[in-house]
């Protein structure tokens, strides 16, 4: 430090002096470094690794389902089981747009008088499963599967039929 | 060029004042301090507004106008271009004046300037309350406001290099590249974004489809950070800290390098954005390569600035503005880390969409933008008003309440963002969502979210201190006769 010198810009930099000091060795190299980085990153994707999104979603996809359980078959029917399994699934994705007492909010009410698309059990099913696109009602079968739509539709069923 | 050569000596007594007859144009600077201790209050009080509304949604008051969705806009906008914007325009007119030792290139633009963009705020302070948007963040406001920003941001940049056109030294101090880097960058950048067909009075659609726009909104919204929070701030520092410590910077090479390679680097990165979106795989890994390639040229600067306070350490116990400057470059330091971090796709899918990118934000902003822009102020209103400053003490007390409001803001929205992130990824064994409803997650953070409030609260009362204080100082007595440079011999 002591014998760092000044430039001698202060004249023209308002007072402030200028040392010149080099730039740390440890920065240097963590430039460097940063760029080996770049090169094998780049490569690891796009030259060698042969990566892409697409591969790594299907790939990923494929392990989900090579390790997942076979889906239990739920039939069809209103029985406490399959009632007390599709409140949960109710709470998960339904009551967002329906509301938790089933009043409807964004989505119509499912306890009144009135059903859109017809309120028998299989109806109900079917609206659940494949959805109403133009109104905004998402298809649910491709997303939770045919099981929890069946007993989510059970559930529905049963409140809406109560004494 | 038309520069013209230095009076060879006698221009650097007391330590390179304006000789005698250049009288410099401190009003606009007064005018911009005002503005951006104005507008500082304001959009960091809207920001405490929404960071309430997080937690207690009944604050929004059942009225559309106050809702999360149309406030945020206003304080983002508030922030970077009232806040941040006036005192870059405050620093910029008071320090390239006396570094071109020139009065500015014409006083009439520089008041277009000042009050063509206040005028801006104000109107964006009452269209995006309205709801009116382009949609685009940080580039909200509506195609009429985005033509006048452009034709005052042109004006701005005829008076800048105009002054640097009449000025009269030779030698460009680095401070002023970096200012240029902002005038020409936020220019092209702005202007390119905002290129829309206009369909009413209120409304447009860009010119640009789809994937292409997100790409071009992100090249834009990345590098107004990179050329409005971070090179004109690093140009601020430049200036104020050699001022501050009274010491040389420690090289004047390093700033040379880190400035090409910061401005060079910095304009790829946007892509880092769009990471796992439909933008193709390669421009996205150029958006991740390019951001980690950064983090050396803004260490760089900030270890300029830190090695400029060698030899100034001792000073670090007993004076707030080196204090304040110091937590501002290892703020900048720090997020200059995570920033590229947060870029490598692996970390990317866990922290993307996650209050964690609120909280990297907020470490830039409050502690890297908002400390910096402190302790330039701290340095401008004294010079500027010629008046002693009124207590150091309630400095010290704004520099506590300041670090200690950005800790509380950004530890709990790190947790916050993991937590999510996890939550968000987390399957059970036949493949579905563990937390499927997005209020899973809002519930787990409720509580970091009342801490990341009292962490703003905390920040906006260090301001509400140093409002005080610069009142006080204002009204107060006048600065020593020492302090003022006197024509010795």
């Amino acid at each position: 430090m002591t014998d760092e010198q000044v430039l001698g810009h202060a004249d023209e930099c308002d007072g402030i002096e200028e040392f010149d000091n080099p730039s740390p060795t440890w920065l240097n190299l963590m430039f460097l470094g940063t760029f080996v980085y770049a090169i094998f990153y780049f490569g690891w994707w796009h030259v060698w690794g042969n990566r892409s999104q697409a591969a790594l979603y299907d790939a990923q996809v494929a392990a989900a389902e090579a390790a997942a359980p076979p889906e239990a078959k739920v039939a069809l029917e209103v029985t406490p089981e399959t009632v007390a399994a599709g409140q949960k699934v109710y709470t998960a994705n339904c009551q967002g747009c329906h509301a938790a007492d089933l009043t409807g909010a964004t989505g119509p009410n499912l306890v009144d008088e009135t059903w859109i698309h017809g309120g028998a059990l299989e109806e109900i099913q079917q609206v659940i499963a494949n959805g109403v696109a133009s109104k905004g009602m998402p298809g649910w079968k491709p997303i939770i599967g045919e099981a929890k739509v069946n007993q989510v539709a059970a559930f529905v069923y049963d409140r809406s039929h109560q004494p | 060029m038309t520069a013209t050569h230095p009076e060879p000596a006698g221009n650097a007594e007391a330590q390179g004042r304006a000789p005698s007859s250049v009288a410099y144009d401190d009003w606009i600077v007064k005018a911009f301090v005002v503005a951006t201790l104005l507008w500082g209050f304001v959009g960091m009080l809207v920001g405490i507004y929404i960071a309430l509304e997080l937690p207690f949604w009944p604050a929004n008051l059942d009225s559309p106008y106050l809702t999360f969705g149309r406030l945020r806009p206003l304080h983002t906008n508030a922030v970077i271009f009232a806040f941040a914007g006036n005192v870059l325009f405050a620093g910029i007119y008071h320090s390239m004046q006396r570094l071109l030792k020139t009065r500015m290139f014409s006083d009439a633009l520089s008041q277009i300037h000042f009050w063509g963009w206040q005028l801006i705020i104000v109107a964006a302070a009452i269209t995006l309350p309205l709801g009116l948007s382009q949609g685009k963040e940080y580039a909200e406001l509506i195609w009429p406001l985005d033509i006048a920003v452009a034709v005052i941001w042109v004006v701005f940049a005829v008076n800048f290099f105009g002054t640097i056109a009449i000025r009269k030294v030779k030698h460009l101090y680095v401070a002023i590249w970096f200012y240029m880097s902002m005038v020409l960058t936020i220019a092209m950048l702005h202007i390119v974004n905002n290129l829309a067909l206009p369909a009413t009075l209120t409304r447009s659609y860009p010119i640009y489809a789809g994937m292409t726009d997100a790409l071009v909104q992100w090249w834009y919204g990345h590098n107004a950070v990179g050329f409005l929070l971070t090179t004109p701030f690093l140009g601020l520092m430049y200036y104020y800290v050699p001022k501050t410590a009274n010491r040389p910077i420690f090289s004047y090479r390093l700033s040379i390098i880190h400035f090409w390679a910061l401005v060079f680097l910095y304009i790829w990165t946007g892509p880092h954005h769009l990471l796992w979106s439909g933008l193709p795989d390669w421009v996205q890994t150029l958006g991740v390569v390019f951001s980690v390639m950064l983090w050396a040229p803004s260490w760089a600067g900030m270890l300029n600035g830190l090695l400029t306070l060698r030899g100034a350490w001792t000073r670090l116990r007993n004076d707030p503005m080196i204090k304040l400057w110091v937590v501002a470059l290892t703020f900048y330091g720090m997020s200059t880390f995570e920033g590229p971090l947060m870029s490598i796709r692996d970390v990317n899918s866990l922290s993307h969409f996650t209050d964690w990118t609120v909280g990297h934000t907020h470490s830039g902003a409050l502690g890297w933008v908002g400390m910096a822009a402190f302790a330039s102020v701290y340095y401008i209103v004294p010079d500027i008003w010629k008046k002693k400053l009124y207590s150091r003490d309630l400095i010290n007390l704004h520099f506590w309440l300041g670090t200690a409001g950005i800790v509380l803001y950004v530890v709990p929205l790190w947790v916050a963002g993991i937590t999510q992130g996890l939550m968000w990824k987390d399957l059970d064994a036949s493949g579905n969502l563990v937390h499927g409803a997005f209020m899973d997650t809002v519930r787990v953070l409720l509580p970091l979210y009342w801490l990341r409030l009292l962490g703003g609260l905390l920040y906006l009362g260090g301001l509400v201190v140093m409002i005080y204080n610069l009142v006080k100082t204002v009204r107060g007595e006048a600065a020593e006769p020492a302090a003022v440079p006197a024509p010795a011999k």
